[in-house]
């Protein structure tokens, strides 16, 4: 029955509570609809960096006095329980010329299995048979074509590929770099394995192997160090939910305003209703009776918008992932169930506190000074 | 059964540039069943009265005593509760709430009580049908008539069977034929369900249902009749 007459109440000031509802949807659908764009930014940056974070580079420790990693510590990482591959790379600083110019550059020892596996071509073919791959940039740079000779260390071989611009990795770069089966690698350098990119059967395992890689190589001493790009990927996630922390403590703000709305709306309403209050205190409500019907209201409105801001800003998360991102598929995972959820509550919390005040100060009025105002 | 008692009762109200004493010294005593009228000039006193028998307010010094409690011992909670179950308010701008239907009035008090619904929806339609306004049941006060709402304010007065109810003015904005519906009704609830009236009026034709009547000057009972 309060219920009902507080809804009453709310009827009787139809503008004043529709504006107050708009005020708190508008919050809410800002709140949950930057949660949710943030979360999908956060998803499609981390989609990227997936299939690198099951990875882990081994390489020697340095501090200890290893410079290479040897062919049994390899052979012993790729015997490990859990590891899907492991990628030996030696590499080198070489003298490389090319046409006029010359320079020192990075030259990689590989399998041609694995290149083929870790990169792709943009012209011509991965063939590392008395031939070699080269980076995009060095091409462009030095203006190097399929079937372009170079010589490294005195050496030559013909270009079989130019590889496709990687954009930026942990492992290796071979955008600036030459690569060469170990065979060639071997013939120009003595330079022994420098790295292992090691793959896990799943992201879960990734600790797993790496301690496996530990105690099995480090052992004695500390002869390698391992390096697992998972920290990166939970550094981005943090790095993220920072910034939609913030963004959404900016939406917030608007929750702020329209909380101000409600209070100034429910204060309104208690003066006017002031003389009423009195008659319902003479006639035997308790102050706490009082204070229940209007926060009622307050709850109500609260509640009316927040549902409201709730279902839209599903279409709101859709329209800013649509227009920023160009792709809707993240609005519907688990996370925005949560950013609903949060945007839900505390546009809520917002008109309770807001009701608060004012449904308090109606319940102070003495019952006298109540009837008597007119 | 004494039911109403003032013992040297004081209201002062202090500003800061003038004292007004509203009750000078005011004892009196109602009987159960007593039908009081209290009339006087204006700003004679009447209202601060009427509001400290309610308690609705707290004498400056004196003792009001309601069933031979006295009132200013008790807490808000309780002053509420002895409004609610033992004093009907009937005002002289009747004071219903606007949102609701004259049914849902008179529901109100029980409400507060917490009397189940659907015995209160039954008293408030037998009070409804008391006062002569069983066909006006889910009409909001705005659709009323004043002598209609003022008949709607007694069946809220009466909703949870009060030993006392307490008139400010109730025929003051009414005209003489809805003044005298409304005054038959105050007055069958005295004799048949000898309920306490105390009544305040500046309308001289009125004395006539009083047992005695009560002449308030300057905050003092001047006199006594009847
Ligand atoms: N809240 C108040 N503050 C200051 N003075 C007050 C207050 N209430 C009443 N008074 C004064 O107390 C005196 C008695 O007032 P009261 O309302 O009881 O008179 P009344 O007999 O009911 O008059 P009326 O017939 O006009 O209703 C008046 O002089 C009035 O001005
Ligand atoms: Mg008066």
């Amino acid at each position: 029955m309060y219920l009902e007459l507080a809804k009453r109440n709310l009827e009787r000031a139809k503008v004043r509570s529709l504006l107050a509802v708009i005020g708190i949807l508008i919050g809410v659908m800002a709140v949950s609809a930057i949660g949710i764009f943030g979360e999908s930014l956060k998803a499609t940056v981390l989609e990227n960096f997936e299939d690198v974070a099951n990875e882990l580079i081994v390489s020697p420790n340095y501090q200890e006095g290893y410079k290479y990693l040897e062919k049994k510590d390899v052979e012993r990482i790729e015997k490990l329980p859990h590891v899907d591959s492991a990628i030996p790379i030696k590499s080198d600083s070489l003298l490389v010329e090319a046409k006029k110019k010359k320079a020192y550059l990075p030259i990689y020892g590989m399998e041609e299995k694995d290149v083929e596996e870790m990169f792709d071509v943009e012209k011509g073919v991965i063939r590392l048979k008395g031939s070699c791959v080269v980076g995009k940039r060095l091409a462009d740079f030095a203006d190097i074509r399929v079937n372009s000779k170079i010589t490294i260390n005195g050496r030559e071989f013909r270009v079989a590929g130019i590889l496709e611009d990687t954009g930026a990795r942990f492992d290796i770069n071979p955008n600036t770099a030459i690569l060469l089966s170990p065979d060639d690698f071997s013939k120009v350098s003595d330079a022994g394995y420098t790295m292992v990119i090691v793959r896990a059967d799943s992201l879960d395992l990734v600790d797993n192997v790496k301690k496996e890689i530990e105690d099995k190589l480090n052992s004695r001493e500390e002869k390698v160090i391992v390096f697992d790009l998972k920290i990166i990927l939970e550094r981005i996630n943090e790095a993220f939910s920072q910034i939609n922390t913030f963004l959404m403590a900016i939406a917030s703000i608007s929750l702020l305003v329209a909380g101000v709305s409600i209070l100034n709306i429910m204060l309104m309403s208690t003066i006017e209703r002031t003389k009423e209050i009195g008659v319902m205190r003479a006639i035997g409500a308790y102050r706490t009776t009082i204070l229940k019907i209007f926060l009622f209201e307050a709850v109500i409105l609260g509640l009316i918008g927040s549902i409201i801001g709730s279902v839209l800003s599903i279409a709101g998360g859709y329209a800013i992932d649509y227009l920023i991102l160009q792709n809707v598929k993240y609005v519907f995972q688990p996370a925005t169930l949560i950013y609903i959820f949060l945007g839900f509550s505390v546009g809520l919390a917002t008109s309770v506190v807001s009701g608060l005040y004012p449904a308090w100060r109606a319940s102070r009025l003495e019952p006298i000074e109540a009837l008597r105002f007119e | 059964m004494r039911v109403v008692e003032l013992i040297d009762v004081y209201k002062i109200y202090k500003t800061e540039f003038y004292e007004v004493k509203a009750l000078d010294g005011v004892s009196m005593q109602v009987e159960e069943g007593d039908f009081v009228v209290i009339m006087g000039p204006s700003g004679s006193g009447k209202s601060t009265l009427l509001n400290l028998i309610g308690c609705l307010d707290k004498p400056t010094s004196g003792k009001v005593l309601i069933n031979g409690v006295e009132t200013i011992n008790l807490d808000d909670k309780e002053l509420t509760e002895l409004r609610r179950d033992t004093i009907g308010f009937i005002f002289q701008t009747y004071n219903l709430i606007p949102t609701l239907t004259a049914l849902e009035n008179v529901e109100l008090p029980m409400i507060f009580k917490g009397i189940s619904r659907q015995e209160r929806e039954r008293r408030a339609r037998e009070l409804l049908s008391i006062v002569g306004l069983e066909d006006a049941m889910d009409r909001k006060p705005n659709e009323l008539s004043g002598g209609q709402q003022q008949r709607v304010a007694i069946a809220r007065a009466l909703a949870n069977n009060p030993k006392i109810l307490l008139c400010d003015e109730p025929t003051g904005n009414l005209d003489t034929k809805s003044g005298e519906q409304v005054m038959n009704i105050i007055k069958e609830q005295n004799e048949e369900r000898k309920v306490t009236v105390i009544l305040v009026t500046h309308d001289p034709s009125l004395a006539k249902y009083g047992s005695f009547v009560i002449r308030l000057r300057d905050g003092k009972i001047e006199r006594v009749e009847g």
